[in-house]
């Protein structure tokens, strides 16, 4: 199991189209990926899941958020899905 | 054959067509299609299976759909399919499908019902922009349905006119562009993915069609199941059914009018705005958030004479960080990029606007009250925290931003105003954060102080921007929103256009610029006078800029100089626009046609 901690640096946080973005990032690895806001509490949703993403996975801009990937391809899942964080989840960050 | 019926809508995309009705329904023929399921085909072996099949084909075909619509060059439309495929293969979305269908509902119903539970789901949240995805979600719901009962989407074969209750995006993007010459709602409002898919393809649609779906079923009876044909206009609002002879000829005559002035203003687009002897005159565009950037391009404005920047700081709780109010000016200044200059008007809030955090007193004459630049003498942070993030964002885009205040009414406004631009600038070169080069402040002239002391006024500050709509209020003492003082409430009123004339001789005599960003800028009549009385520069909606334009093009300064003199001189606003109207006439029939109609 390998875990991220990161910092949501998008203007309007993770929400729609960059919720998108990373939901797609996601279902590229084999891997079980959950994903979670440390910063307002909730529960862990399924980071392949557009609707559960949408609806429960809401962070806006400077929330930390909490990803875990438990599988074959967990290491190379974290890492792809940091540096899709940190390049704007396809917004432009400043 | 069929009565000509006549029913009123509400114009949402302007345009006339003439074309066969074809009626969308929800669902289709989904009552139909499950009795033919249920009596000739064997129910599916493994429903589950068939259930997260069909979920994946729909997925499959959303992101093609998307493709296609991407290549023609509609990339936000596209958004909304790559959305919606997602959607498609939500676990939250199949697996509670799959479950109803162990339950022992049939899979299309299963899907639908899911569908309607996740969309519910989102449409309770509190934001705005995913309540909005709950329509995808029913979308989506349908197309897994539909491809479980083995349905192709129905769509029209040849030209026509959907008629619907509404109609969803993945419809509206699946019929060939081409063969759809209208749109006609029954329910819809003027912000319908449909109608802004109208406005695209530059055919009419029409929202809030009472009874158009009862008349066309009754029509279509009466006709024995053949075609309706309807004749609408975009523009009126007006839908007629099974038009007669007369009815298609003055729908035609009213289309080759419309063709012919959208020919005239699609070729007079690129060119900047002159007069037919060649004054220039800046057309530039009003604009409310950054998202309108877009539509002000394409509509060619040489720039932005007014961003309202009230956006940022309504309905919300606490005021917009200096970090987000960066990204909001600086997409729209790279939108424009370092040719096309961008006002940005600072918050005009407080008064009459309920902003929670401001905490402000209730007060008797919120018009006449603690507004906008006023605001800054008892709170300067919340403009200069503004006016930071107009320096940062400007040095981050590369350009020189404009920016002007409300609201001014007297010098001491401007020595505050400038004194909190270089308070805002020595903190972002102190933090060591890019920052613009220059900026260009300027004043709103609305306050019927700040006309009378022009001439003083234009000695400070780089440029005028005269608000017509306050000014009109104020100089007139007639409230904008009292329906009983029309009479008072129109800015060609000579009285308002006597205080414009002061501002533009203060301003030449400084030699600064002066624009106008009121409606009056972007009323055809209202353009014509004001650049008779020396305005440079109008700022008005994208929507306008054509009319503006193609009406400058035709007259010459020196008759707008004489209507200008008449209009000063002018008993009221009545005569003033019936004067402006002759010219005007003139340039509707254009330079060819001009003969003895006109």
């Amino acid at each position: 199991m390998r875990t991220l901690e990161i910092e949501i640096r998008n203007p309007s946080g993770i929400h729609l189209r960059p919720a998108g973005t990373f939901v797609k990032g996601a279902a590229a690895y084999r891997s079980a990926i959950t994903l979670e806001n440390v910063t307002r509490g909730g529960r862990a949703v399924n980071a392949k899941d557009a609707l559960a993403v949408l609806s429960h996975g809401k962070a806006a801009r400077g929330d930390t958020v909490r990803i875990v990937a438990e599988g074959e391809d967990e290491e190379a899942a974290i890492a792809g899905l940091q540096a899709l964080i940190e390049s704007g989840l396809g917004e432009t960050l400043e | 054959m069929t009565a000509t019926l006549r029913l009123a809508g509400v114009g949402a995309a302007p345009g006339i067509a003439i074309a066969p009705a074809w009626r969308y329904e929800e669902g289709g023929s989904a009552a139909a299609a499950d009795g033919v399921a249920a009596a000739g085909r064997p129910a599916a072996p493994d429903p589950a299976g068939s259930v997260r099949a069909a979920a994946e084909t729909a997925a499959r075909e959303l992101e093609a759909l998307a493709d296609r619509v991407r290549a023609t060059g509609r990339d936000e439309e596209a958004g909304i399919f790559d959305g919606q495929a997602l959607l498609a293969i939500s676990p939250t979305l199949v697996d509670d499908a799959v479950e109803r269908v162990e339950m022992g509902a049939p899979p299309p119903d299963a899907v639908a019902a899911a569908a309607d539970a996740a969309a519910e789901v989102l449409a309770a949240l509190d934001d705005e922009l995913l309540a909005a995805r709950a329509a995808d979600v029913r979308d989506v719901g349908a197309r897994i349905a539909r491809i479980l009962r083995g349905e192709e989407l129905r769509l029209p074969a040849a030209s026509a006119i959907a008629v619907a209750d509404d109609l969803p995006p993945s419809v509206t993007a699946e019929i060939p562009a081409g063969l759809l010459r209208g749109i006609v709602l029954q329910g819809g409002s003027r912000t319908a993915h449909a109608v802004i898919l109208a406005r695209s393809l530059g055919i009419p649609a029409i929202v809030g069609t009472s009874g158009i779906l009862a008349a066309l079923d009754a029509a279509g009876r009466a006709a024995g199941g053949g075609d309706v044909d309807l004749a609408v206009d975009g523009d009126t609002g007006e839908v007629v059914l099974a038009p007669d002879a007369a009815e298609r000829a003055a729908f035609a005559a009213r289309d080759a009018a419309l063709a012919r002035r959208r020919a005239r203003a699609a070729a007079a687009r690129g060119r900047p705005g002159a007069t037919a002897d060649g004054q220039r005159v800046l057309l530039v565009a009003n604009i409310g958030t950054p998202d309108d950037a877009p539509r002000a391009l394409e509509a060619g404005a040489e720039g932005v004479g007014l961003f309202r920047t009230e956006f940022l700081f309504m309905q919300r709780q606490a005021p917009p960080t200096e970090d987000e109010q960066v990204a909001a000016y600086r997409r729209v200044f790279e939108a424009f990029g370092p040719e096309r200059p961008v006002v940005v008007r600072l918050a005009d809030i407080g008064g009459d606007k309920g902003i929670p955090y401001l905490r402000l007193p209730a007060e008797a004459n919120p018009f006449l009250g603690v507004r906008a630049i006023r605001l800054a003498y008892g709170d300067p942070e919340l403009l200069r925290t503004q006016l930071r993030a107009i320096w940062r964002a400007g040095g981050l885009a590369g350009v020189v931003p404009h920016v002007m205040a409300p609201m001014v009414a007297t010098l001491d406004d401007v020595a505050l105003l400038e004194s909190l631009r270089d308070d805002a600038r020595a903190a972002v070169v102190a933090a060591g954060q890019p920052c613009a080069d220059a900026m260009v402040t300027g004043i709103m002239v609305e306050v019927p102080a700040a006309a009378f002391l022009a001439p003083e006024l234009a000695r400070r500050v780089a440029f005028f921007s005269i608000g017509t709509n306050d000014l009109t209020q104020y100089v007139m003492a007639a409230d904008r929103g009292n329906a009983t003082l029309g009479h008072l409430q129109d800015a060609l009123h000579p009285a308002v256009l006597r205080a414009v004339a002061g501002v533009v001789a203060g301003a030449d005599a400084a030699g600064i610029p002066v624009a106008v960003c009121g409606e009056l800028a972007g009323d055809p009549a209202g353009a014509l006078v004001l650049v008779g009385l020396g305005v440079d520069e109008l700022s008005a909606d994208a929507g306008s800029l054509d009319e503006v334009r193609v009406a400058l093009a035709a007259v010459s300064g020196e008759e707008l100089a004489e209507l200008a003199r008449g209009a000063l001189a002018a008993p009221d606003a009545a005569a003033v626009r019936a004067a402006a109207g002759v010219l005007l006439a003139r340039a509707a029939a254009g330079p060819e046609e001009a003969g003895p109609a006109a």
